[in-house]
């Protein structure tokens, strides 16, 4: 294993590591823009010169490899100067709209500029070279050619990553610019990345320009529910509201965030979020919607059935079966949902788009119950006339509700999640207000952790399963999230 | 001395066989791959192209245990402004090159080469088409040359209007099919290559005195010339003088006798000024430091520059500095690939200041600010474009620093050059 | 009008793919031969030409746009490309330039109403002993003067193509 010196800091690498990760790796930040790690190695940008002891000529880190005994500065006054004039370069022909340009606070321009250059330009304003300012390339992205300092990240995210290539970069030298087919739309389904790791305003989100300064933004990990393969990503937010879902780059799952995921958030806020009851198509407050559905659950009790939902945490699940043994007494419950998994993509979107199949079996292996297609079957024949269920789980039945007209009791987020057949709906907050716990298509244990209030009035599910048996006459004893999950197993 | 290259009657393979060619293959193909390697080592060749390599030893660092297709790859792109010896060899002896790449082909173990042509050279394509085929017809390329059992396939390739590619990694991307811009080194074409595969990379010129050094002898070579600058080299001259053009000359002859004697000197009424002595990308010298100096790698370098392609431009009295070396900025701003941060930038930047000083708008803060532009472009990107634009960049102001501060001055040239261009 | 890369072209394009171990490698002889037939390169002929190499169109317009010899609209017949590199200019190439842009009545990058000549004025073409130069289609012609230039137009205007060496 090679043994290197970094401004006087020795590690051994393995063999390959370039300079710029080992000088990582002992904690010296080498300011570079067109390297990232996920992407080929460009050595366009020439930010992360060093001096290596015996070249003549400054390295660039990212693509030079580590060597036994090798000597490296990266602070030396050499290097500085390498950089001041780097920056220089990049700075003549780049725009003056730091004040309305979107990237500012989080700008590789502005950072380094500050860090390691404050000159100032002697380049005269009138000379910049000009090129396409702002327009629209598919549903997600904006494209500012002359903000673009031409560090290829996209270009290569599009050829390497999704491999879909519509990047590239046409013409030469500084009249060069990046561009796709005229008339196409750049819509690869993880354009949002390219957002992300354009190192200034390029490459800006249409959803989220001009919403928020990032330097308000507060920062919640979390995962990502748009499907089973359950990315880590952390929610961006301020007083509140949700503004944007970025990646949390984890060596498990995932680097990147798909456009899908990122617009989970929408939801939370979107016009039809429900924050009262729905019987039939009327809005009743919740009380009385919970005494309505509770009411029809009593009715019959040997009649109504739980369905677990893969949309729902482990801890909503466990309160869905806590209601079925404990407060309805039946014997109809079903947590089991078998479906594809896998990446379908070979990227991140996966075969399920339900984000906690894994972990309704685990409420499953603790409670019992019956499989689907029983369930299914008891509703044809009748033995079943009452559903209880999440909205989206509902479409499992569906067919077995609408040949028996079984009713049906959904929790709901938003009204475009109702089934058609429901009669009672009952409005709970979503996983960006309240903790959840998540078993992503790996079997990994994910956590969901509140960034913003649920609307007034909207709680937990499993609070409004606590509230459902209480009206049946049952004591779930159910206070927190966490009281759910005393008799699930994670593996 | 006679000419190895640049000789009569040898248009064509009837002449060029009927003046002893493709003999040296035939010796080459009796001989141990290495010994041809070694006898061209011995003879001290170095690469035509510009950058003087030494040849033999740039096909020795082909791997000897590396496994698939190995390349030899002929960089025809020529380019650099004040260059024009390897068309004149494509037309007046291009089975020199042939030759010469059948045997560099054998000693590196290369069965396919490439010539890479600049795109505009349409003519001079299908003049090297021809002649190849003439020399498949002969057995002289294609399969089991000669009976040797050696094979080596050979065709051109037009590039289509970019001086970066003669930059041996950029020409490699070109004829990939991709853009002509350079790669990153290492890893060296040597190693990985032409489609990955290890690859050689040499000059017209270079390839074609091969045949000579194996038929005659490495020593027989390294004898011509000067130590450390061995042979022959094609130097091409334009500018004023009484009769421009390609001359073969041993390397070590004096740039004086090479103005005054071999090209007559300069037309009448013109004064030497200056001489860029190897390409544009080499650093200018005075009249005064051009006529001490002698054409050879070490003589040159030691007076501050280079020999580079051999590209002698002359330069007289009438002409201006600045507005010189605004044409040479707008040619390297044109060519510049846009890969690297301070070429892209730099190249445009020197450019609009030399704009502003040729269009009297220029101040003499604009001087500085040029000079340490190219400093700071200079030995930082990928590729040697960068300095090729710093290099004229800084020795005209040093040399000729009173005809910017002149401009500057918002005067528009010393005296013997205002009112000229 | 939908372009369609003929059965001629493509026997032409099999034997110079062939040259190469990746087809991909044919994309710029390929694109030459396309701008020989049509004098320039369309929109059409790079998607047709991305299809058939089995190249992203990307990439076919990022090698388009990076060399200078293919011609994005058509040119005239007669494309002239007047070298203005340095020794070209002290040999009075913008004088050269100027004198063609009188003549034809056209700036540098136009062609004239008639399509008879594209005015261009291009970096070195590699032939500094015969400055100025001035390229015509693929031909060169050398040491061209005021008088040269003008014989060379007449004769352009009629249809006489000049020898060049």
């Amino acid at each position: 294993m090679p043994k290197i010196t970094i401004d006087g800091k020795t590690a051994e690498v393995a063999k390959g590591t370039t300079v710029l990760q080992a000088a990582q790796a002992l904690g010296i930040v080498i300011p570079r823009y067109c390297y990232h790690p996920s992407l080929s190695i460009s050595g366009n940008c020439r930010m992360c010169l060093v001096e290596v002891e015996k070249s003549p000529k400054l390295l660039t880190a990212c693509s030079t490899e580590a060597a036994d005994g090798m000597v490296v500065r990266t602070d030396s006054d050499k290097v500085k100067a390498a950089r001041r004039d780097v920056l220089e370069y990049l700075l003549i022909n780049h725009p003056l709209d730091c004040p309305i340009c979107d990237q500012a606070g989080e700008c590789g321009l502005q950072d380094y500029y500050m860090e390691h250059s404050r000159a100032k330009s002697r380049f005269p304003q009138e000379d910049k070279v000009r090129r396409q300012k702002r327009r629209a390339l598919g549903p997600h992205l904006v494209l500012d050619n002359e903000r673009c300092i031409l560090c290829t990240r996209c270009v290569r995210f599009c050829s390497e990553v999704t491999k879909t290539s519509e990047l590239e970069v046409m013409e030469r030298g500084d009249h060069s610019y990046i561009d796709l087919k005229q008339g196409k739309a750049l819509d690869n389904g993880y354009t949002l990345n390219l957002a992300d790791i354009c190192p200034v305003g390029a490459w800006t989100s249409r959803d989220f320009r001009f919403k928020q300064r990032v330097w308000f933004l507060k920062r919640t990990p979390t995962v990502c529910l748009g499907c089973a393969t359950g990315c880590l990503m952390e929610a961006h937010h301020n007083d509140g509201v949700l503004y944007r879902l970025v990646p949390r780059p984890n060596a498990e799952t995932n680097t990147w965030l798909c456009d899908h995921g990122r617009m989970t958030y929408k939801a939370v806020r979107a016009g039809d979020r429900l924050a009262k009851g729905v019987i039939k198509n009327g809005l009743i407050e919740l009380e009385p919607a919970l005494r309505e559905a509770a009411g029809r659950i009593d009715e019959n009790h040997p009649a109504a059935a739980v369905l677990g939902s893969p949309w729902l945490s482990v801890e909503d699940n466990a309160a869905l079966a806590r209601l079925a043994k404990d407060a309805i007494k039946t014997e109809n419950f079903c947590f089991d949902f078998p479906g594809a998994q896998g990446v379908k993509d070979g990227i991140l979107i996966n075969e399920d788009p339900a984000p906690n199949a894994r972990g309704a079996r685990l409420v499953k292996d603790a409670y019992g119950g019956i499989a689907l297609e029983e369930l299914r079957a008891r509703i044809v024949d009748g033995r079943v006339k009452t559903v209880v269920t999440e909205a989206r789980a509902a479409a499992f039945v569906r067919d077995a509700v609408k040949a028996s007209g079984a009713r049906l009791i959904v929790f709901a987020t938003n009204r475009a999640d109702i089934p058609p057949a429901a009669y009672a709906t009952l409005p709970y907050a979503c996983y960006f207000e309240v903790p959840g716990t998540f078993v992503n298509f790996q079997g990994l244990r994910r956590r969901a952790e509140p960034s913003v209030a649920a609307p007034e009035g909207v709680r937990p599910l499993w609070a409004l399963v606590n509230r459902l048996a209480a009206y049946s006459g049952a004591s779930l004893h159910l206070d927190s999230a966490a009281d759910a999950l005393k008799e699930i197993v994670f593996k | 001395m006679e000419n190895i290259l640049l000789r009569d009657k040898v248009r064509d393979l009837e002449g060029y066989f009927a003046c002893g060619g493709y003999r040296a293959l035939k010796k080459a193909l009796a001989m141990k791959p290495a010994d041809v390697t070694e006898e061209v080592k011995k003879s001290g060749l170095r690469g035509r192209g510009g950058a003087g390599f030494p040849t033999g030893l740039k096909w020795s660092f082909i791997p000897k245990d590396a496994q698939g297709p190995r390349y030899l790859v002929c960089n025809a792109d020529e380019g650099e402004p004040g260059t024009f010896k390897d068309r004149e060899l494509l037309l007046k002896n291009p089975h020199a090159l042939i030759e010469g790449m059948a045997i560099a082909g054998y000693a590196i173990g290369a069965s396919r080469g490439y010539i890479y042509v600049r795109g505009e050279f349409a003519a001079e394509t299908a003049l090297l088409d021809k002649a190849i085929g003439d020399a498949r017809a002969k057995g002289f390329i294609g399969r089991n040359l000669l009976g040797s059992g050696f094979d080596f396939e050979l065709s051109t390739h037009r590039g289509a209007g970019a001086y970066i590619c003669g930059e041996e990694t950029a020409l490699l991307e070109s004829l990939e099919g991709f853009k002509g811009q350079p790669r990153l080194k290492p890893p060296f074409p040597a190693v990985k290559g032409l489609f990955a595969a290890p690859t050689v990379i040499n000059n017209v010129e270079t390839l074609a005195a091969v045949p000579a050094i194996i038929e005659r002898g490495g020593e027989w070579y390294a004898s011509i010339g000067v130590p450390k600058s061995s042979g022959t080299k094609l130097f091409c001259v334009s500018g004023p003088v009484d009769r421009p053009g390609v001359y073969e000359l041993p390397l070590g002859v004096p740039l004086r006798d090479l103005i005054e004697k071999t090209c007559g000197g300069l037309k009448a009424g013109k004064r030497l000024k200056a001489v860029i002595p190897g390409g544009s990308s080499v650093p200018v010298l005075t009249a005064e430091e051009a006529l001490k100096v002698n054409l050879d790698y070490d003589s040159l370098a030691a007076a501050g520059t280079m020999l580079g392609s051999g590209g002698v431009i002359v330069i007289d009295d009438s002409q201006c500095m600045v507005k010189l070396l605004q044409v040479l900025a707008r040619f390297y701003h044109h060519e510049s690939c846009g890969q690297c941060t301070p070429c892209r930038e730099g190249c445009g930047w020197i450019e609009k200041l030399l704009d502003r000083l040729e269009g009297g708008t220029g101040t003499p803060a604009d001087i500085d600010t040029l000079v340490s532009v190219a400093e700071g472009m200079t030995g930082r990107t990928i590729c040697p474009l960068a300095d090729a634009m710093a290099m004229p960049v800084i020795s005209f102001v040093k040399k000729f620093r009173a005809e910017f501060e002149a401009h500057a001055a918002g005067r528009c040239c010393p005296p013997e050059a205002a009112g000229k261009h | 009008m939908a372009f369609t890369l003929t059965d001629e072209f493509k026997q032409r394009a099999e034997k110079i793919c062939a040259r190469y171990p990746r087809r991909d490698a044919a994309l710029i002889p390929l694109l030459l031969e396309l701008q020989r037939e049509a004098g320039y390169v369309a929109e059409e002929a790079m998607d047709a030409l991305s299809g058939y190499l089995g190249l992203p169109y990307s990439r076919v317009k990022a090698v388009v746009t990076f060399y200078t010899m293919f011609n994005r609209v058509p040119a005239g017949k007669y494309h002239l490309q007047v070298c203005r590199n340095i020794s070209c200019h002290m040999a009075g190439a913008p004088g050269l330039l100027a004198a063609l842009r009188a003549r034809l009545g056209i700036e540098e990058g136009e062609t004239t109403k008639d399509g008879l000549f594209t005015l261009s004025a291009v970096e070195c073409l590699g032939a500094c002993g015969d400055a100025p130069v001035l390229q015509v289609n693929e031909d060169y012609f050398g040491r061209v003067t005021a008088e040269k230039l003008d014989v060379l137009l007449e004769d352009l205007k009629h249809g006489k193509y000049p020898s060049t060496r």
